[in-house]
Parts: structure tokens; C-alpha cells; sequence
């Protein structure tokens, strides 16, 4: 067991490591750099390459590669993520100002697009051939190939302009509110980004869990279960549990794309995300920056990718390591 | 199991309600009490533009001056005009040689923090952009006119001095440069970092909030020397799309959107009674730049014969709709007091045609030309993949320069990427062969900016990485014009006009109209301030502003709450709801197992 959770660690560990690097590796590889962000030629002009180095100084970026990777190392030891080139603060206090809103976009739409999506997708498979079934899979992937900045606009002209229910832009409303009005405010510009965000990842849920169902389904354990003489609700509480795994790994390991993808929805509905930080910062070639955002990433990716590792055994018993005793 | 996972689900979507609760509170920070009767106006912005400092602003909105120049103030305003008005200074008396100016300030200046503002400011904030990294106000300041040095005379009075005649001094730098204050930046040794501050300027609006990418909110300046603002409070969201800010504006949840309206929305917009919308110039423009150093455009000829093979007029109708005026020749904007007063552009495709011929590159049928070496007549344009109009006009020009047998293709690239193209890096020149840009106002107001963008490559100017060009009797032209004094700078500045008309190392496509649109009821006091559009500081002091009082708006986004009892109760009737099924279930379940 001990050597069991060591090797899990060592694996996160190295996959954590090899993460660092491309972080590092990545933004560099894009051509230009952020010294052609700070000096723009419309305003800075023609500059020297010593002013080139300048303007990099303030970040730390103007020394030699190597050097570069091992202040990086050694400041993130210390916890210290740099200072971004775009915000001119350190990128800590950068994350710090989105994670809380990425948390409730992201997360909420991870947790509303799992749930819709395994009660629309089980209910199809169960019903599969009939005109319920078939119609919502034709309504599910209608809302699954629009892209996302469309639903959103749509979603802002129905309930912005036309009903005039949903305010358009912003996390934070300019009104001086506190406490429950507060909240009531932030949730409300919360809802049309959570929907689009939602609508855009709901699909892939749905799919996933109605295609799981129906291979249960046809499973043998089903056809016994039925010899038996089980009933409708007992079979399906037998298959449906079964058919929750791949959906587990589906929903856990779409947690790094549902960020990235956020970005468009952020955009549409100026959310300060973290997708759209990151969207951002590659435009400006903002090093410090990206580095930060994409460890942010990779450490929930990694976090995710932990939780499935524990829930595993506990949603499917052949995988529970022999001996241990679980629930 | 199925009860476990019940439970899981019910404390998650807790979690989740109390997690957005909670972090609503955190981020919230400090309330903004707004008092009584206050009118406030809500502009949107396109990016974020950090604490508003000349050495921190980003330029995501594109043009942060007149938002920067809300928070500060320059000597004189503005540098649209031959002859700015004094503002800062009460008056200014140069030496005869041109080469001294005597700035007098106003009596009783006063900083936002209540401190005074004096000569010692002025000095200041000359030495101080002086050696600052360089920026978009440093050339004024060491190129043309190169400042050397400044003594205070007294609390009032500041003397400059400048190493060339700087006849121009009251438009550049005097109606451009923000005064800083010296107790404020005196210590400050890395001015690009330092953001962790709110502004302390002179100008009609204190910032007093900030909120990273989502909003500011300004405050007005009571003791403003020119009178207290019209506006109690602008509230400035960050809005980056641009189909979200119009219709933002149109459920009135804003009172003007500093970006220009896009044609396709223009109508819908004009349709409605509840909005405004003003046309005027913003003297910005839109060039092919050529890579003058690189072959086949090297030859002034080529550059010529594209540009007369391009239809203009056609670029505007379709790619702009109409709101726009086709490019001159001679580049600068016809609104700007240095413009050649005939320029034109000028379109003939046959001499389009003799001048390729003539440039040694053949056509044989239909086909594209060749030079003598067999070498085909083509080139590509990068263009930056954000720019949708850009696009569009390039596959117009396309298809015109196929008529005179010349092959172009774009190559559409994110921002930074086509900087690092197009700009002179430690591997030498730039290698592509042309590319779509845009300057803004300031280019085109500032009567230096033939000499700073088009200068030959060298130390001289900041801009011949724009094209590379170089032309000699051009190059003798500007030089002169910078340490002339008006009435003979002008022909001079014509003169070199006709050389870039003929020359074209750049062909203006369009310049843009300014389009804004605002709704009326919020504030009707905005002045079209030639070149600023109407989100500019005169807007909203009373000597200016043509309506001076604008009716209250009264907040009501407050009265929201409902939303959270209205999910709590929708919430808990969910959780009730799978409970009970549940236990249905489970009880049906053991029946079945009996």
C-alpha cells in the first residue's frame, strides 16, 4: 500500500516537473517576445537593442535562458511567480483576482453540464429508439455545434435586449451593493456565461453517458439480472452505476479544456477568467504570465486526475486493490 | 450507495451556492457609497488599461489618451489644432532663437491629493520623461524638440530650454505631455512597474477605483481650475465585446461606447430614438506599408503601379459601408491642419500597367508578370488575424492587383507574431515584403511626424522601420521643417508630401470615420473635439460642453437580490425533490429484492 501511494506520488511528481518546463519552453518557442509588447514602433520607435534589454529587465527576462530556467525554478521554490509584463504586478496577485471567478464559471458549468448531461444521457439510453430519445440527442447536438460565442450572443439578445432580464457584461456590479444584494448581483451576471459555458460542454457529457448506458446495458450481467426476474428500476440502478466511470473520467479530465474554452464565453460576456487571462497573455507574450496560469492549470489538471485515482475504486470494485476493504 | 451519492451531489451544489456567495463578498471589496442626486455616466472601454500612468498604460483600448488625459493635464490643449489653448500654463513666451521657452502657470494648481502644483512639477516631469524607458511620449521630448534642460524661475514660472529651435513647443510637447506630480515619482526609479497606486493628477477626474479588467470609476475633480465637472461620477466597465457593449447600450445598461460603431450595427442603432449617433474624425488610417529595402518594392516604380491600381473608393463602399474616406496619396489625414490641401488619390490602371512594363516586369496573356530573370511579380502582406475589416479589404486589393498581372497573398498572423515580422530585431532588418497597419490620431496632428515616420533608416526619426524607405530630398525637407516656425513650415511639409505621394513606400487605404454612439438621456453634453470624438476631457467642463446639464441618472441595479432567494428556494426544492425519489426508490427496491 505504502509503495503503491510513493509511486502515485513520484508519477504526479515527475508529470508535475516535466509540466514546469514546457511552461517555461512553450511561450518562448512563439515567435516575438514580450520586449515587442512593451515597445510598441507606433509609440517607442525605433529602439536599440540595449533598450530592448531594459525594458526586459524589470521582469527578469533579460537574462540568458539558463539563467532564466533557474531563477524560475528558484523563485518558485519561494513561492514567487514573477511579475507579469502585461499587469506590471506580480502574477500571484494576478491569479488571485480570477481564480475565484473561474472557480464559479468553470466549476459551476463542470458540475451543471455533469449532472444535466448524465440525466439526459441515461434517460436516452434507457429509452433508446423512441422519440424521446431521439429527439433530445438531435436537440443536444443542434446546441453542441454551435460555437459558444454564438450561443452566448444569442443567449444575451433573449434575455438582455429582448426580455431585458440578464445584465450583458461584467462579474461586479458598479452599484455600491452589499452582503445577499451583493451576491444576488454577482450571481446574476453569473447565469448567461454559466448557461453558454454549460450548453457548450453539456454534449460531450450526454453523449458519453447515454453511449455507456447502452453498452451496459447489453452487458450479460443485465441479461442474467433480467433472467432473474429483476425489475425495470432494479436493472437500470445496476447498469447506471456501471456507466458512471467513463463519465467520471470524462467530466475530471475535461476540467484543463472546459478552462481554455472558457475563453470565448469570457469574452462574449467580459467574465475575467482565467481562459481569457491566458488568451491574453499570449498576445502580449506575457512569459511570467503564462507560466503562472498554465502551472494553475496543470496543478487542477493534476489535482483532478488525483480525485478520479481515489474515486475509482469506490465506484468500480475491480479496481479496488485486493485485500483493501472499501465502503 | 445511491444515498451517498445523493448526498454528494446536494453538499456539492451547497458548496457551490456558498463558495459564489462567499467569494462575492470577498471580492467585492469596500463599498462605493454614491450619493443623492449624483449623475453618472457609464462609458465602456475596451480593455484594460492598468492604474492610468503615462509609464503603465497598456493601449489595449488603442487610443488611452483622452481617458489618461481625464486623470492629467498638459500645458496646453490640444494638439489638434495650430494653436492650442492655454490650459495648464497661462502663458508661454519663447526666446527668439526659438530655443527657450518662459512658462507661466496658472495661479492656484493643485494636485488631486490637495498638494500644489508649481514650476518645480514641470521641470520635473520633462527631466523625468527624459530619462524614463522610452515610450509613447519620449521623442518629444529628446528627438523634436530635444529638451536639455529646465530652471524654476519662480512658484509660477519655468524656464525650458531646448538644444534646436522648438518653434512648435505649445503642440509638441506642451499640449501632449501629462504634467506629473514630483512628490509623487520622484522616488520611483521603475516607472513601468508602478502599479500598485491610484494617480494622483491635475485633471477634471480623480480615479478612485479600480477593479482589474472589469471597470473604473472616476470621480470629479471639485476644485478643477476650469470649474467643477459637468459628470459627478464616470463609471468606465471594461467591455471587451464589441456586440455585448452595443447592445449593453441598447437595454441602457451604457451611456456611450468609446468604440467606433461597426457599419453592420450603425442602422439598428440609428434606428432607435433612445441613441445617438455622431459622426466625426478621429484622424486614423490604414496603410499597405511596403518594405522599401527589399526587392521587387525597392523600386519606387512597383510601389507606385499598386498603388494606382487600387480602387479606394471601392474599399470604403464594401469594406467600411460607407464610414470612412478613401486614402490620399500624400498619407496625411485632410482634417489635419499639416495636410496638403489638393491631396488626392489618384487611380489609373493603364499607367499602372506602363509603370510595371517599364519596371522590367513582363505579362505575357493573362497571366502574372515576370522580370527579366523569370521571376514572378509577387508578394504577400501580413496582416494581424484580429483585424476583420483588414481581411476583407485585403482580398479586395487582391483581386485589383490581379488585373495588372501582379500576384498578392495575405498572411494573417496574431499581433505579436507580425511585430516581430515587421520590426528591426537583433537579426537585422525585417525580411517580409509588406504589411496592413494603422495609425492613430496623434500621427496625423503632430507636425513631426513626416520627419519621426519617415525619415530614412538611421539615428535620425523613430519610424523608418514602418517602411525602410529613405529619399534623400525628403530626408532634407522634414529635418528643416522641425525648427520652422508655422508660415514657412507648411509649404515645406506639402513638399514633402508630393515626394510620398509620388514615392508611395506606404498607400493609404482609408481613414475612418469616427462613429460613436451614445444615448442622450444620460448625458447630451458632448462635444465633437476634432480628432478626441466626444469621450474627451472638454466634454464635461461646462465652457465647452453645449448642454450643460444633463439629466440624473439614478442607479438601479440595486434592487437585485431576488435572484439569490429566488435559486435558494429553487435549490432546496431540487434537493427535495431527488430525496424523495430516492427513498421511493429504495423502498421499491426492497420489495423487489424480497
Amino acid at each position: 500500500m505504502l509503495t503503491r501511494g510513493l509511486r502515485r506520488g513520484l508519477g504526479y511528481a515527475a508529470v508535475l516537473f516535466v509540466a514546469l518546463l514546457l511552461n517555461f519552453a512553450l511561450p518562448r518557442i512563439a515567435p516575438g517576445d514580450p520586449a515587442d509588447y512593451l515597445l510598441p514602433p507606433e509609440a517607442a520607435g525605433d529602439v536599440t537593442p540595449q533598450q530592448r534589454q531594459e525594458a526586459l529587465s524589470d521582469f527578469g527576462l533579460d537574462a540568458s535562458i539558463p539563467v532564466q530556467l533557474q531563477q524560475y525554478f528558484v523563485n518558485l521554490a519561494q513561492g514567487d511567480l514573477g511579475l507579469s509584463v502585461r499587469y506590471a504586478r506580480p502574477v500571484t496577485e494576478v491569479l488571485a483576482d480570477r481564480i475565484a471567478w473561474t472557480a464559479m464559471l468553470v466549476g459551476g458549468a463542470l458540475v451543471l453540464s455533469t449532472l444535466f448531461g448524465v440525466l439526459l444521457g441515461f434517460a436516452s439510453a434507457w429509452r433508446r429508439g423512441s422519440a424521446a430519445d431521439t429527439g433530445t440527442l438531435t436537440s443536444v447536438m443542434v446546441i453542441d455545434a454551435m460555437p459558444p460565442f454564438f450561443t452566448g450572443l444569442l443567449l444575451m439578445f433573449v434575455f438582455s435586449v429582448q426580455l431585458d432580464l440578464l445584465p450583458v457584461f461584467g462579474a461586479l456590479p458598479a452599484s455600491g451593493a452589499t452582503g445577499v444584494a451583493l451576491a444576488g448581483d454577482v450571481l446574476e451576471r453569473l447565469i448567461l456565461p454559466l448557461v453558454t459555458l454549460t450548453l457548450g460542454y453539456l454534449g460531450t457529457v450526454y453523449l458519453v453517458a447515454r453511449a455507456s448506458l447502452i453498452g451496459e446495458l447489453e452487458e450479460d450481467y443485465v441479461l442474467m439480472a433480467r433472467a432473474k426476474g429483476l425489475d425495470a428500476r432494479g436493472i437500470r440502478r445496476h447498469a447506471q452505476r456501471n456507466a458512471l466511470i467513463p463519465v467520471t473520467t470524462i467530466t475530471l479530465v475535461g476540467l484543463g479544456t472546459l478552462v481554455g474554452g472558457a475563453a470565448v464565453v469570457e469574452t462574449v460576456f467580459s467574465y475575467p477568467g482565467l481562459g481569457l487571462l491566458i488568451y491574453d497573455a499570449v498576445l502580449t507574450r506575457d512569459y511570467p504570465l503564462l507560466q503562472g496560469a498554465f502551472l494553475l492549470l496543470a496543478a487542477g489538471v493534476l489535482l483532478a486526475n488525483f480525485v478520479a485515482d481515489l474515486l475509482y475504486p469506490l465506484l468500480d470494485p475491480r479496481v479496488r486493490p485486493t485485500g483493501a476493504q472499501v465502503g | 450507495m445511491a444515498r451517498r451519492t445523493c448526498v454528494f451531489l446536494v453538499a456539492s451544489l451547497i458548496a457551490l451556492a456558498l463558495g459564489i456567495a462567499a467569494s462575492s463578498q470577498a471580492l467585492a471589496q469596500e463599498d462605493d457609497a454614491g450619493g443623492e442626486g449624483q449623475t453618472t455616466v457609464r462609458a465602456a472601454l475596451t480593455g484594460f488599461e492598468n492604474n492610468l500612468t503615462p509609464f503603465t498604460i497598456t493601449f489595449a483600448t488603442g487610443r488611452p489618451d483622452d481617458l489618461l488625459m481625464l486623470v492629467y493635464d498638459s500645458l496646453f490643449w490640444s494638439q489638434t489644432k495650430e494653436d492650442p489653448e492655454a490650459w495648464l500654463a497661462e502663458s508661454a513666451a519663447p526666446s527668439d532663437d526659438y530655443r527657450t521657452w518662459t512658462v507661466k502657470l496658472r495661479p492656484n494648481l493643485t494636485w488631486h491629493d490637495g498638494r500644489p502644483l508649481t514650476a518645480e512639477d514641470v521641470k520635473f516631469t520633462f527631466d523625468y520623461f527624459k530619462d524614463a524607458p522610452p515610450g509613447r511620449w519620449t521623442h518629444h521630448v529628446t528627438d523634436v524638440p530635444p529638451y536639455d534642460s529646465s530652471e524654476v524661475v519662480d512658484e509660477r514660472t519655468v524656464r525650458l530650454r531646448f538644444a534646436a529651435p522648438a518653434p512648435q513647443f505649445k503642440i509638441l510637447p506642451g499640449a501632449d505631455l501629462p504634467i506629473l506630480p514630483k512628490h509623487v515619482w520622484e522616488d520611483i526609479e521603475s516607472p513601468g512597474t508602478a502599479t500598485e497606486m491610484l494617480p494622483v493628477g491635475s485633471g477634471p477626474y480623480k480615479l478612485t477605483r479600480i477593479v482589474p479588467d472589469q471597470r473604473y470609476r472616476l470621480e470629479a475633480n471639485e476644485d478643477y481650475f476650469k470649474g467643477k465637472p459637468l459628470v459627478d461620477v464616470l463609471e468606465l466597465p471594461i467591455v471587451r465585446d464589441t456586440s455585448a457593449a452595443f447592445q449593453a447600450l441598447r437595454t441602457g445598461q451604457l451611456d456611450i461606447v468609446t468604440e467606433d460603431v461597426p457599419p453592420a450595427v450603425v442602422e439598428r442603432l440609428e434606428e432607435s430614438d433612445q441613441i445617438e449617433v455622431h459622426r466625426g474624425h478621429d484622424f486614423a488610417s490604414t496603410e499597405l506599408r511596403f518594405n522599401a529595402r527589399k526587392e521587387p518594392f525597392d523600386n519606387p516604380r512597383v510601389r507606385k503601379a499598386i498603388s494606382l491600381a487600387i480602387d479606394r473608393e471601392a474599399l470604403v463602399e464594401r469594406v467600411l459601408q460607407g464610414d470612412g474616406e478613401p486614402g490620399n496619396d500624400n498619407w496625411v489625414h485632410p482634417e489635419s491642419p499639416w495636410a496638403l490641401p489638393d491631396g488626392e488619390h489618384e487611380r489609373d490602371v493603364e499607367r499602372a500597367r506602363q509603370m510595371l512594363d517599364q519596371a522590367g516586369f513582363r505579362r505575357r496573356g493573362e497571366g502574372v508578370r515576370e522580370s527579366a530573370d523569370g521571376e514572378p511579380l509577387e508578394f504577400s502582406v501580413l496582416v494581424s488575424s484580429l483585424d476583420a475589416e483588414a481581411l476583407r479589404a485585403l482580398q479586395l486589393v487582391e483581386r485589383q492587383l490581379r488585373e495588372i498581372g501582379v500576384d498578392m497573398n495575405t498572411e494573417s498572423l496574431d499581433p505579436a507574431a507580425l511585430r516581430q515580422r515587421t520590426t528591426p530585431g537583433p537579426q537585422g532588418p525585417p525580411q517580409h515584403d509588406a504589411y496592413l497597419g494603422t495609425f492613430d490620431w496623434h500621427a496625423h496632428t503632430d507636425p513631426d511626424t513626416l520627419y519621426f515616420f519617415f525619415h530614412s533608416p538611421g539615428k535620425k526619426g523613430i519610424g523608418a522601420i514602418f517602411t525602410g524607405w529613405s529619399n534623400q530630398r525628403f530626408d532634407q525637407l522634414v529635418e528643416r521643417a522641425t525648427t520652422m516656425e508655422l508660415d514657412e513650415r507648411k509649404p515645406v511639409l506639402h513638399d514633402a508630401q508630393r515626394i510620398l505621394a509620388e514615392e508611395a513606400p506606404l498607400i493609404t487605404l482609408w481613414y475612418r470615420e469616427d462613429v460613436t454612439a451614445y444615448r442622450p438621456a444620460a448625458y447630451s453634453g458632448w462635444i465633437d473635439d476634432s480628432g478626441h470624438g466626444l469621450f474627451t476631457k472638454r466634454s464635461f467642463l461646462e465652457p465647452y460642453a453645449e448642454v450643460g446639464t444633463a439629466d440624473a441618472v439614478v442607479d438601479e441595479a440595486t434592487d437585485s437580490w431576488w435572484w439569490l432567494v429566488l435559486v435558494a428556494v429553487a435549490l432546496a426544492l431540487l434537493v427535495a425533490a431527488v430525496l424523495l425519489i430516492r427513498r421511493r426508490r429504495s423502498a421499491s427496491e426492497e420489495q423487489s429484492f424480497e
